[in-house]
């Protein structure tokens, strides 16, 4: 009998291993054959690859650093823009709703089937509703209005950094917010009680109670989004505009890296798909990087929350 | 109880009898009978989207008279197509652009390349504006290839241009900016359009250089750039102000739907031309007169647009069209594969051309399609022609 259980505990953990070493195998694989698709590039343009401005196919000058750039701005306004709407939400849900079961699931559901819609739905719906909405009643005024900030200096025409980063959040938010509600929903309710016997407000207890116990669940549905944004193709590649540019103008058209390589690659040969495939390269270590540097971060918040208590 | 298993029971009983019967009525129907010899096979093909409308037509029409043949197409693009063709994984490839000298080059060792025209297109300046009377700007305004050029190298920036007004003395040009739009991906419509630009302005060849799938387009002040064809549109419509190359195809199948029009050319005899089927078939007769190679040789330097673009004599002919090629081997090593393939390339450079004119697609005139059959003529398998 107790032969038989372990052999079945053994058989599991065999399973699990697998399964794991699986997703290990896949990384490293995706790395080697990113590296080497991309060797004949490295090796031609070096370092200089990365903060190379000009993206010439045609002339063999290739620099990545515009789409690094579009990458990483595109991403940054659509935290901006949808982090703090996530976040609102998985608060209204998990703190606001709790007396009214029903109409929080029916909105979390909701919020559930966005994060199923296909990017390519985003991206029509983002061509022939968002841009011309933004472009009339955001850009515009904001552009007459504040045009003397570099920000807004551009001629408004729509296909731009802003509308991506906009897209982006939409297409984030359904992820962030899905994953802050949860992890808001199992604060344990004693925190919640201690707090009001004190005679704390609602925004006291969210805010000094509930979001500091859920902040490395908060944090998680941050990364989350963040990669999303990072990798996100097919929608951006619609509206951004694809034009390699490096401008402080949020009304200038752009590319990502996952844009450029949507648009380029099917067409390419020899060098120039080489620095293809390094630009996805850079795209695995960039989102590599943020990782790292996000868990570090979540690791000196929370070692910091633990010795001030 | 029982009474609902025997409900259940009937309606299977219904339900079967009556699959049945559709079952026999769709079993029993004769199939249209070929009278070919040919045994069944199954054609991949690999290219260009510019073509994909029409294949679908012609797989559509093509499995009617040979049922047994079944064609695939995979619409990559023109450089996947030569790149499937290069490394023997598809049966035919498929480019907007003939493969250049390099691409040759990479062929496997001991077989040649057919380079078979299969159809031709036009690329249209396509634009959306708004007149200075408040009216929109229809089909019609006229360019020439300088003021192309001009407009997409940043030295043209405002519809008021004196350029565009010398070209246009009766329409009420508005002050408005111009907003460049341009293929992201790499295309044939871009090689068609920056092989006119490079012939037609100096100053283009000299900044941008030769024709490019990819070209590296100059800064404009107002420029952005879309996926596929369909996104060119859509950002042009999107646009006031906008202009932008594009495929025929595309315009005359959204006709009346959107804000999107397109202007005539002018051509070597001076004459500003709107692009129909009448006019470009004009081009390529004039094109193709001016001299084909043959199927099995290098393409690489074939241009309709250099073959006419300095042609006086020629009146009506619209000057940007571009042909499409299919890229099949001449050696065959499978005489079913090689039957099947020379009988459908065979299908549609004779039959299959007058399907396409609803879509844009211009049938080609008599003299390519001879230099056509001859190409397939040559297709061989052990050394033996298959078709004779």
């Amino acid at each position: 009998m107790q032969f038989r259980q372990l052999r079945g505990d053994t058989i599991l953990k065999i399973i699990l291993a697998v399964a794991s070493l699986f997703i290990i195998v896949l990384v490293v694989g995706l790395a080697v054959e990113l590296s080497l698709g991309s060797a004949s590039s490295i090796f031609k343009f070096g370092p200089g690859f990365l903060i190379g401005s000009n993206w010439e196919p045609s002339q063999n000058v290739l620099g990545a650093l515009p789409f690094i750039y579009g990458t990483l701005l595109t991403s940054a306004i659509a935290i901006l823009i949808g982090f703090p709407i996530s976040l609102g939400v998985a608060i209204f849900i998990s703190e606001k709703l709790k007396s009214h079961q029903t109409f929080g699931f029916m909105l979390g559901t909701i919020i559930d089937l966005l994060a199923a819609v296909p990017s390519v739905i985003y991206g029509l719906w983002g061509v022939f509703i968002l841009i011309p909405f933004l472009r009339d009643y955001v850009e515009k005024p904001l552009h007459n209005s504040f045009g003397f900030i570099p920000l807004f200096s551009g001629h408004p025409f729509g296909y731009d950094f802003f509308t991506a980063g906009v897209i982006l959040a939409i297409m984030i938010i359904p992820t962030m917010s899905a994953v802050s509600r949860d992890v808001l929903s199992v604060v344990p309710n004693s925190q919640r009680e201690a707090m009001y016997s004190l005679g704390a407000t609602d925004w006291e207890v969210t805010g000094k109670t509930v979001l500091p116990y859920a902040r490395s669940g908060i944090f998680g549905a941050f990364i989350l989004g963040l990669g999303r944004a990072f990798g996100e193709t097919m929608a951006v590649t619609m509206v951004i505009g694809n034009i390699p540019s490096i401008s402080s103008n949020l009304f200038s058209a752009g590319a990502t890296l996952s844009s450029i390589i949507a648009n380029d690659f099917s067409e390419s040969t020899g060098i120039f798909q080489s620095s293809i495939i390094e630009l996805g390269l850079i795209l695995f270590f960039v989102a590599l990087l943020i990782n790292v540097l996000a868990r570090l971060l979540l690791w000196r918040v929370t070692r910091g929350t633990r010795v001030k208590f | 109880m029982k009474n609902t298993y025997i409900i259940i029971a009937a309606i299977v009983v219904i339900v079967i009898i009556i699959g049945g019967a559709f079952a026999y009525i769709y079993l029993s129907t004769p199939g249209k009978k070929s009278t070919s010899t040919l045994a069944s096979a199954t054609l991949n093909g690999e290219g260009g989207t510019l073509v994909a409308p029409l294949m679908s037509v012609w797989q559509g029409a093509y499995a009617a008279v040979e049922p047994q043949i079944t064609v695939n197409y995979n619409p990559q693009g023109s450089g996947a197509g030569i790149t499937a063709f290069q490394q023997k994984i598809v049966d035919f490839g498929e480019s907007d652009a003939p493969m250049t000298a390099t691409q040759y080059g990479a062929l496997p060792s001991g077989t040649t390349a057919l380079t078979i025209p299969i159809s031709a297109s036009a690329v249209v300046p396509a634009y959306n504006l708004k007149l200075a009377n408040g009216t929109v700007c229809k089909n019609g305004l006229n360019f020439n290839g300088t003021v192309l050029a001009n407009i997409f190298l940043g030295t043209i920036t405002n519809w008021n241009d004196p350029q565009i007004a010398a070209l246009n003395p009766t329409i009420p040009l508005p002050n408005t900016p111009i907003t460049t739009v341009h293929r992201s991906d790499g295309s044939g419509t871009m090689f068609a359009f920056t092989d006119f630009l490079y012939k037609e302005s100096s100053s283009w060849a000299t900044k941008v250089g030769k024709p490019s799938t990819t070209p590296s387009w100059p800064t404009t002040p107002l420029e952005l750039a879309a996926p596929k064809n369909a996104g060119v549109a859509a950002a042009i419509a999107g646009n006031n102000g906008a202009i932008g190359p594009l495929e025929i195809a595309y315009i005359l199948e959204n006709t009346g739907q959107s804000s999107l029009y397109y202007g005539t050319v002018q051509n070597a005899a001076g004459n500003f031309i709107i692009a129909n089927v009448s006019n470009i078939a004009a081009t390529l007769q004039a094109g193709a007169t001016a001299g084909l190679p043959a199927g099995n040789a290098q393409w690489s330097s074939v241009s309709i647009i250099d073959n006419t673009y300095n042609n006086k004599t020629a009146t009506t002919i619209y000057p940007i069209v571009t042909m499409t090629y299919a890229l099949v081997y001449e050696q065959q090593s499978s005489q079913t594969q090689g039957a099947a393939l020379v009988n459908f390339l065979s299908w549609i450079v004779n039959s299959g051309q007058s399907l396409g004119t609803g879509l844009g697609y211009v049938p080609l005139p008599a003299n390519i399609v001879a230099v056509d059959n001859t190409s397939i003529k040559l297709i061989t398998y052990n050394g033996t022609p298959i078709q004779t």
